[in-house]
């Protein structure tokens, strides 16, 4: 049963988020597609502990597949995820049989390395992608064949929130299989898993595959939904950014992605709106109590507050 | 019939919230980047805007005008295209204004064209953005229509050969071959065409090999900020100022880092609409308008491109209220003058036809600062990359 | 010839610049192990502050460079104290969050304070002249920087090899429990080593303008390009970061003189293969 409440809450948050901003299911959508992009790290940083700041690279990668399939093959939005979803892993199983050798700081700069080069060949590859001016022309039919993308952006968020849940569900089945349970000894003893035999270097591989899969479902959503692409989705800012909410949330947790994603978009999208020249005054400072004062991230406030309204002498953190 | 007022949720919720406004005022969002690298664009429309206000008043007829300002950050075309459906849908718009970005405007193409609403672009540069949408209009510039009279010019002040240097995307490749058409179409030659990475910091390597190869000219068109910093520092200490291979350019001289620029930017030549040391009246007024705001942000091509973006707005509105295709239609061919001088509105490629100047880099011996001298009209003309 | 020439030139020169802004960090990160994204912070301080004393206040240019030192250390000691002296004990990602949080309020500050446009650092004229180096002119600040280069890599050698704070430090870092069990001050070490890092980072701002020019968001902007150094060169050496940015100089101004449409590409994917072959960088220990 307790099982339960957790997801159960996670649908309700996204049931409201429907309500609570019936002017705004654009932006809400735009939190959502995060969030799974987010959680792709979470799967790579969190639980394989692979660091990376070039998540980017798959997510771009999957936008613009999907982008190219919808235009030139076909229209339907699920073939489309399937497309991106594709072009995420290929791209991370190529440069991950590279990158997954290298750890550290290293790993942090390839990752980066890789991101830059898409976004170079995206660049100069304009007769396909446009190049500075973005891929256009992306019409997308209905979900299903019957419910069109219509301009409030109902069919949207309904559509991204359904990928979002199954891509949840199945990372919460994921890491708890014995392969989860393996990247987990992976990342906190590697030495200990080489000696009792585990493939350490295939296990990790198979986790970049798979979180670049993820992304690349993110890329084709936001594809989908904003009808364009544009060079920015292999920028650093934006893996820059989708780390910062990832360790603001709480790593290795899942729930701790959805959480970290929806607080700084939403605080964001607040401070932007009431101060656009000065809210990363607010970003900034937001950012830094975090790390000070829940080092694992937003997930934990709960049980910090517990140990501070008990005052236990053990509350100390 | 609207779309947007044919989806009955959005009406009921939007009656509770918009209730107390009046049925007169319309409303015209602007999407701009008001934080990050690129927020001073933000300043400079809205200082822009309330330069207008202030002296054609608020409201048009029975009309009363407010602006809702959106941040858009810098590139990013999801962020421009859900603050749009917002406006459209919450804050029930009329009209769209703003767009620093290609991407940024293409976004939002699908919205403008369905819920028929006319979109203003005070500052983006790419000519097919307009076939995008019918409802798009322009009051900037595109870069063919800068960049084919700095070849004109040349070619009149007796260059023949030219190296083009270009930063490698969009835009870049856009004024490369507005030039080159240009050029090559009076019977110049251009005898190599450099493309720079936009990472580019040092772009000694790029200006030596210019300068190895002694043409008359090199063409320039780098993104401003730190690349026009950087690249016409390095164009001053290869000395190729010295070797007489003269600078073409169009914004990298534009006045909100011209200061920066120091004496290395003195005698540079570009050709462009708008320089804030234009001669007339109607300039200088603008000039001490936006002087008088609180922190008063430098005077370009972007403050007049909202200013004139604003004028066409009113135009629309007295014209045709909330109807947008009305209001396009009479937009359309509308003449007025400008603080950049007269303009008109083709009606083919729903860019201002404008005049093109010559400038020079010199010194205000008055005030001591840097201004773009106009040393008069190359041409008066539309989009000329409309139709490549 | 003269190509070859051209480039060896170029790219020393552009190299050196790349030195001179990412020794500081190769000094915070490489020797402190803090993953110190805020590097390009302290930079970008000491460019605005030699902005304001030089360009604005018109100071001459050796009392502003060394105001502009003296005021980024003085705002980079108290952040050690109450900020950075905690964020060691962090795990690297708690650092990167700590130090990218930073880096927002460090350009928040400056982007209230200056405003967002280019803040320009004026050079002494002799600075600002070509010397003509027989087959070509070099400008005077290039070569300032190179010499500058020179004696800050000299002058950290001795330091860190040669001195007996170098030891200290060297202990420090190594294992801090057993350095202050045999009475070092480690506390003062490390806030020493910290304020030569935000000092060094300021003069490579300062220097690196002409290239680099300062404007608030310069953090965020090159801060790949300062990592990417430290990466190449290894944690925890000097000389490594110096090989490292000399090398990377040389690379890039190869690729723009002998395939400028291809730079981008060619020059990541040579650091990729570099650094697929060394994880560790050049230098790196490990």
């Amino acid at each position: 049963m307790r099982n339960l409440i957790a997801p159960l809450a996670l649908i309700l948050l996204g049931v409201a988020l429907f309500f609570l901003f019936p002017y705004n299911l654009a932006f809400a959508t735009r939190i959502v597609i995060m969030v799974i992009l987010v959680l792709s790290l979470d799967l790579v940083l969190g639980y394989a502990g692979i660091p990376t700041l070039g998540q980017g690279a798959m997510y771009g990668a999957g936008a613009y597949a999907a982008g190219l399939f919808a235009i030139h093959i076909w229209a339907d939005p699920f073939a489309g995820l399937i497309a991106g979803a594709l072009a995420g892993a290929i791209l991370a199983l190529i440069s991950g049989f590279v990158l997954m050798r290298a750890s550290g700081l290293t790993l942090i700069m390839l990752t980066i390395a890789v991101a830059s080069i898409c976004h170079e060949i995206a660049n100069r590859a304009r007769g396909v992608t446009g190049g500075a001016d973005g891929l256009r022309g992306i019409r997308m039919d209905p979900v299903f064949g019957i419910f069109e993308f219509d301009f409030i952006g109902v069919t949207g968020y309904w559509y991204t929130f359904g990928v979002a849940a199954l891509v949840f569900a199945f990372l919460v089945i994921l890491v708890r299989s014995p392969f989860g349970l393996g990247l987990r000894g992976i990342h906190e003893s590697p030495d200990r898993m080489m000696a009792i035999g585990a493939p350490v270097y295939w296990r990790r591989l198979a986790a970049y595959v798979v979180g670049g899969a993820i992304a690349g479902i993110a890329g084709a959503l936001t594809a989908q939904i904003s009808q364009l692409v544009s060079l920015e989705t292999f920028a650093f800012a934006l893996s820059a950014e989708a780390m910062i909410m990832l360790i603001l949330g709480g790593m290795g947790r899942l729930y701790g992605a959805a959480i970290g994603t929806v607080v700084f978009m939403w605080v964001h999208h607040t401070a932007a709106a009431n101060d656009p020249f000065n809210w990363l005054f607010v970003i900034g400072a937001m950012v830094l109590a975090v790390v000070f004062f829940l080092p694992s991230g937003l997930i934990s406030l709960p049980a910090a507050v517990t140990r501070l309204i008990k005052g236990g002498r053990n509350g100390g953190a | 019939m609207k779309l947007k007022n044919a989806v009955a949720l959005g009406v009921t919720l939007s009656a509770v919230v918009t209730g107390a406004a009046f049925a007169d005022t319309i409303r015209v969002g602007v999407i701009a980047p008001f934080s990050g690298p690129f927020a001073l664009y933000g300043t400079q429309y809205e200082q822009a805007i309330a330069a207008y206000q202030a002296k054609h008043g608020t409201s048009v007829g029975e009309h009363e005008i407010e602006f809702i300002f959106r941040d858009s950050g810098g590139i990013n075309p999801d962020l421009s295209r859900s603050l749009a459906q917002e406006l459209l849908i919450r804050d029930q718009v009329d009209y769209l204004a703003g767009f620093t970005f290609t991407p940024n405007a293409l976004a939002v193409a699908p919205l403008i064209t369905q819920s028929e609403t006319p979109t203003v672009i005070f500052n983006a540069a790419t000519s097919s953005i307009n076939r995008d949408s019918e409802f798009f209009l322009r009051t900037s510039f595109t870069l063919w229509q800068v960049s084919a009279p700095i070849a004109d010019w040349a070619y009149d002040q007796g260059i023949r050969t030219v190296i083009t240097t270009v930063a490698d995307y969009g835009p870049g490749i856009d004024a490369e071959n507005g030039f080159t058409a240009a050029f090559e179409a009076r019977g110049g030659e251009v005898i190599d065409a450099v493309r720079m990475p936009l990472s580019t910091t040092d772009f000694t390597p790029f200006l030596q090999s210019v300068r190895a190869a002694e043409p008359d000219a090199v063409f320039v068109f780098v993104p401003g900020g730190p690349t026009t910093f950087a690249y016409t520092r390095t164009y001053n200490e290869n000395g190729l100022r010295e070797a007489g291979i003269e600078f073409l350019g169009t914004a990298e001289t534009e006045e909100s880092n011209l200061q920066a620029l120091g004496d290395a930017a003195i005698g540079l030549n570009t050709a462009y609409h708008y320089s804030a040391a234009h001669d007339s009246d109607m300039n200088r007024e603008f000039l001490a308008a936006i002087a008088e705001m609180d922190d008063p942000a430098a005077v370009n091509w972007a403050s007049v491109g909202a200013y004139d973006g604003v004028h066409l707005i009113y135009e629309m509105i007295e014209a045709a209220g909330s109807d947008g295709p009305a209001a396009v239609e009479h937009a359309l061919g509308l003449e007025w003058e400008s603080p950049r001088g007269p303009l008109v509105m083709d009606p083919e490629s729903r860019t201002v036809i404008q005049n093109v100047y010559h400038r020079v880099v010199q010194r205000n011996e008055e005030t001591g600062l840097l201004e773009n001298f106009e040393t008069g009209i190359i041409a008066t003309v539309g989009d000329l990359g409309w139709d490549q | 010839m003269g190509l070859f020439l051209n480039i060896v030139v170029d790219g020393v020169a552009y190299g050196m610049i790349l030195f001179m802004i990412a020794v500081g960090l190769s000094v915070t990160m490489g020797l402190m192990r803090v993953v110190n994204l805020a590097h390009g912070g302290f930079a970008m301080i000491g460019g605005a502050l030699a902005h304001v004393f030089g360009t604005q206040m018109g100071l001459g240019f050796g009392l502003t460079l060394l105001l502009a030192l003296a005021g980024t250390i003085a705002i980079a000691l108290p952040l050690e104290r109450v900020i950075y002296r905690r964020v060691y004990g962090f795990g690297e990602l708690q650092q990167v969050l700590a130090t990218i949080g930073l880096t927002f309020l460090m350009i928040a500050t400056v982007n209230w304070w200056l405003g967002s446009t280019l803040l320009a650092v004026a050079m002494p004229e002799i600075l600002n002249q070509s010397v003509d180096l027989g087959f070509r002119t070099l400008p005077a600040h290039r070569i300032a920087v190179i010499g500058l280069g020179l004696s800050v890599t000299l002058g950290l050698w001795i330091l860190i090899d040669r001195t007996r704070f170098g030891v200290r430090l060297r202990a420090a870092v190594d294992n801090r429990a057993i350095a202050s069990a045999h009475g070092i001050n480690t506390d003062r070490i490390y806030m020493i080593t910290f304020g030569l890092g935000a000092g060094l980072a300021a003069l490579g701002g300062i220097m690196g303008a002409e290239l680099l020019p300062i404007d608030a968001y310069y953090p965020l902007r090159y801060m790949v390009l300062f990592l990417i150094v430290v990466a190449v060169g290894g944690m925890g050496s000097i000389l490594g970061s110096f090989l490292a940015a000399i090398g990377l100089g040389l690379l890039e101004t190869a690729t723009r003189y002998l395939v400028p449409d291809l730079s981008t590409i060619t020059f990541f994917a040579l650091v990729i293969a570099l650094l697929a072959m060394r994880p560790q960088g050049l230098l790196g220990r490990e």
